[in-house]
């Protein structure tokens, strides 16, 4: 069991507010992700589940239990922290039995989970190692190891996977949802990564100044962000937001167009948007276009599909397709 | 000239000097523990002046070994390092721990803290002997007099004065006598080393990092499983340098033991030196080197016992 609910929960820091009140239910066995840029309270949410910080008011409810005023031990959860947190003078063995030990397990089975976790992990051969001779993919599993031999209801990640390099980063995180679905138990992942979230999650969960601003899966976030900000921060590259002329004529504030949403030709067009290219980014597989010139948006970026023979200064003609423009009102929000 | 040459050349001044810096005063010594050397002498005007001539051998270590204080000296040396080091590293640790926490005032304790250190150890011993151990009129002697009129009021008072009445007259301890001395000049010392391991342990505190405080405080680590197997092993390296610096410093204590007692049943070996040096270089150097000895031995052992137990 794993279902986490948070019941308007407030946080202040001092006089600052950094959490309003807040709403949020995860399910159990369900893989949410607090995404959103820095500084905008998702990491202080995670803690105020995990009780490493106190909620100035709300509940926080776990497994129809309120844990608000329980602590932090006592919650049923592991977390995982950005800068691993192993205990540096303790080999990857004692380092993944310390919770076992605490909980005062008896040894055998301490042994057993500790040789469970090392197989699943690929840490067998490391057990007998400190961390400072880990490298970080290595160093990152022994916390997960930490985490798992616990058998919490809930899993916490702390952005885990930024202080690794592009490479092992996509490894872990395959690793990560891998366990998941094998685990079934409810993870709540802490990102500023979009992909990360997109990839990894069940639900995301995107915070902006402590506020939610959606709650959804990540095609209902790429389908139909609910308002402006959202639209910018889900999908690489980002969405075209087009302010003017060009969002009057759909009766909107902004509109919004995904660069993978816009044929892209060098010839003449009828009501084709003109442009300059700025920068084309051959990926092989893509290719990015920076365009200039084009009014409410510079540059506005096209993802078009295989290589496209266009370099910088050619004139490119962008048809948008009618049926995936976003429009959003004065407020930001979407209209529908 | 080889690539090398060079190097080794232009090093040389420096390993030179370094290298007459340490051997001439312990080529000296040497010499002098095994020659007759003494400042003034009415029957042997001869051994007033270092010569080959009056080679004694290992004479004068013969001497050392068989004069009575020698093993006194020895051992209370240890004693008083191995005390020093013990209640310095324990109290500077608990003090270190309890003011690392942001507190009202932390700046003014913490230099209030650091001050005993400032003092001179010859001014810290006048102080500490005379104003805080002192029988009569130091603090020792007034919180004894204190109590013992306490308790003689106490005796005519109703119910519990039958008590009272059983209870001994106290006498104040004294600091100069031949078997407290020593803990005299261990509680100075400790008094103000303390302040130093203090200021060691409270930087390496701070650095001590903050998620692996709370990914204990979530495997459920209790507020002394948590100092015991995260702080006390950070602060392995930090005691390491605290004990070595102190063992070097506290070996060649003088001044306490000078002004404590004049070495009367608490002479460590540099007192011991210094007393033969009245006249008898040969047998002070005879000492110096047993000195460099046990220094020798005492740093090995800690290195060793302190790397393994500590650093790993």
């Amino acid at each position: 069991m794993g279902r986490i609910v948070l019941e308007n929960v407030v946080k202040n820091f001092g006089e600052t507010q950094v959490i309003p009140p807040l709403n949020l239910t995860i399910k159990d066995g369900e893989f949410a992700v607090f995404v959103g840029p820095s500084g905008c309270g998702k990491s202080t949410l995670l803690r105020l589940i995990a009780g490493l910080e106190d909620t100035t008011a709300g509940k926080v409810v776990i497994d129809d239990q309120d844990v608000t005023e329980v602590s932090p031990s006592k919650r049923g959860l592991a977390m995982v922290f950005q800068s691993y947190a192993l205990y540096p003078h303790m080999t990857v063995r004692k380092n993944i039995a310390f919770p076992m030990r605490m909980a005062g397990m008896d040894e055998a089975e301490q042994n057993k989970r500790i040789e469970a976790a090392a197989t699943a992990l690929n840490l067998t051969d490391y057990l007998d190692r400190k961390p400072g001779q880990l490298s970080g993919g290595q160093r990152q599993r022994v916390a997960i190891g930490r985490a798992i031999v616990r058998e919490p209801s809930a899993f916490l990640f702390d952005e885990p996977l930024s202080n690794l390099d592009a490479a092992l980063r996509v490894g872990m995180r395959l690793e990560i949802s891998e366990m998941h679905k094998r685990m079934k138990t409810t993870m709540v992942y802490v990102t500023h990564d979009q992909v990360e979230a997109m990839t990894m999650a069940d639900k995301i969960v995107v915070l902006q100044a402590g506020v939610i601003e959606q709650v959804g899966s990540p095609l209902d976030l790429y389908h139909a962000p609910r308002n402006v900000f959202v639209a910018g921060f889900i999908g690489s590259p980002k969405m075209n937001l087009l302010e003017g002329p060009e969002a009057k004529k759909h009766k909107a504030k902004t509109i919004g167009i995904r660069p993978e949403h816009i044929e892209v030709s060098t010839k003449s067009k009828k009501g084709a948007w003109k442009g300059t290219v700025g920068v084309a980014e051959h990926l092989g597989s893509d290719t990015f276009i920076h365009i200039h010139g084009i009014e409410g948006c510079d540059p506005l970026t096209v993802r078009a599909a295989g290589d496209v023979a266009v370099k910088h200064g050619d004139t490119v003609y962008l048809t948008p397709d009618p049926k995936l423009i976003h429009k959003f009102d004065d407020e930001g929000l979407r209209i529908s | 000239m080889s690539s090398r040459a060079l190097p080794r050349l232009l090093q040389t001044p420096a390993v030179v000097l370094l290298l007459i810096w340490m051997l001439v005063p312990l080529g000296m010594t040497l010499f002098f523990s095994f020659i007759r050397y003494v400042l003034a002498s009415l029957n042997r005007p001869e051994w007033t002046s270092p010569s080959f001539s009056n080679w004694r051998g290992f004479g004068n270590y013969g001497f050392v070994l068989d004069s009575k204080d020698f093993w006194l000296a020895v051992n209370n040396s240890l004693f008083i390092v191995g005390s020093i080091l013990f209640l310095t590293v324990a109290l500077g640790v608990m003090i270190a721990v309890l003011i690392n926490k942001a507190f009202p005032g932390q700046g003014i304790v913490r230099v209030l803290l650091i001050s005993p250190f400032f003092i001179m150890p010859a001014v810290n011993a006048v102080l500490w002997i005379n104003m805080i151990l002192d029988p009569v009129l130091g603090l020792n002697g007034l919180a004894v007099g204190g109590i013992n009129s306490v308790i003689v009021d106490l005796k005519d008072a109703p119910l519990i004065g039958w008590f009272f009445s059983l209870w001994p007259q106290l006498e104040p301890i004294s600091f100069r006598s031949s078997q407290n001395s020593a803990y005299a000049v261990i509680m100075m010392v400790t008094w103000q080393w303390t302040p130093f391991a203090v200021l060691i342990f409270m930087t390496s505190l701070q650095s001590e990092d903050e998620q692996q405080k709370e990914a204990a405080i979530l495997d459920g680590a209790s507020l002394w499983s948590q100092f015991r197997f995260l702080t006390l092993p950070h602060l392995g390296r930090p005691m390491a340098i605290v004990v070595m610096i102190q063992a070097i410093f506290h070996l060649s204590l003088y001044a306490e033991i000078e002004i404590v007692s004049r070495g009367n049943g608490n002479k460590n070996l540099p007192y011991l030196i210094g007393e033969f040096a009245n006249n008898n270089i040969g047998a002070a150097s005879a000492t110096g080197i047993f000195a460099v000895i046990l220094a020798n031995i005492v740093a090995i052992f800690l290195l060793r016992a302190v790397g393994k137990t500590l650093m790993e």
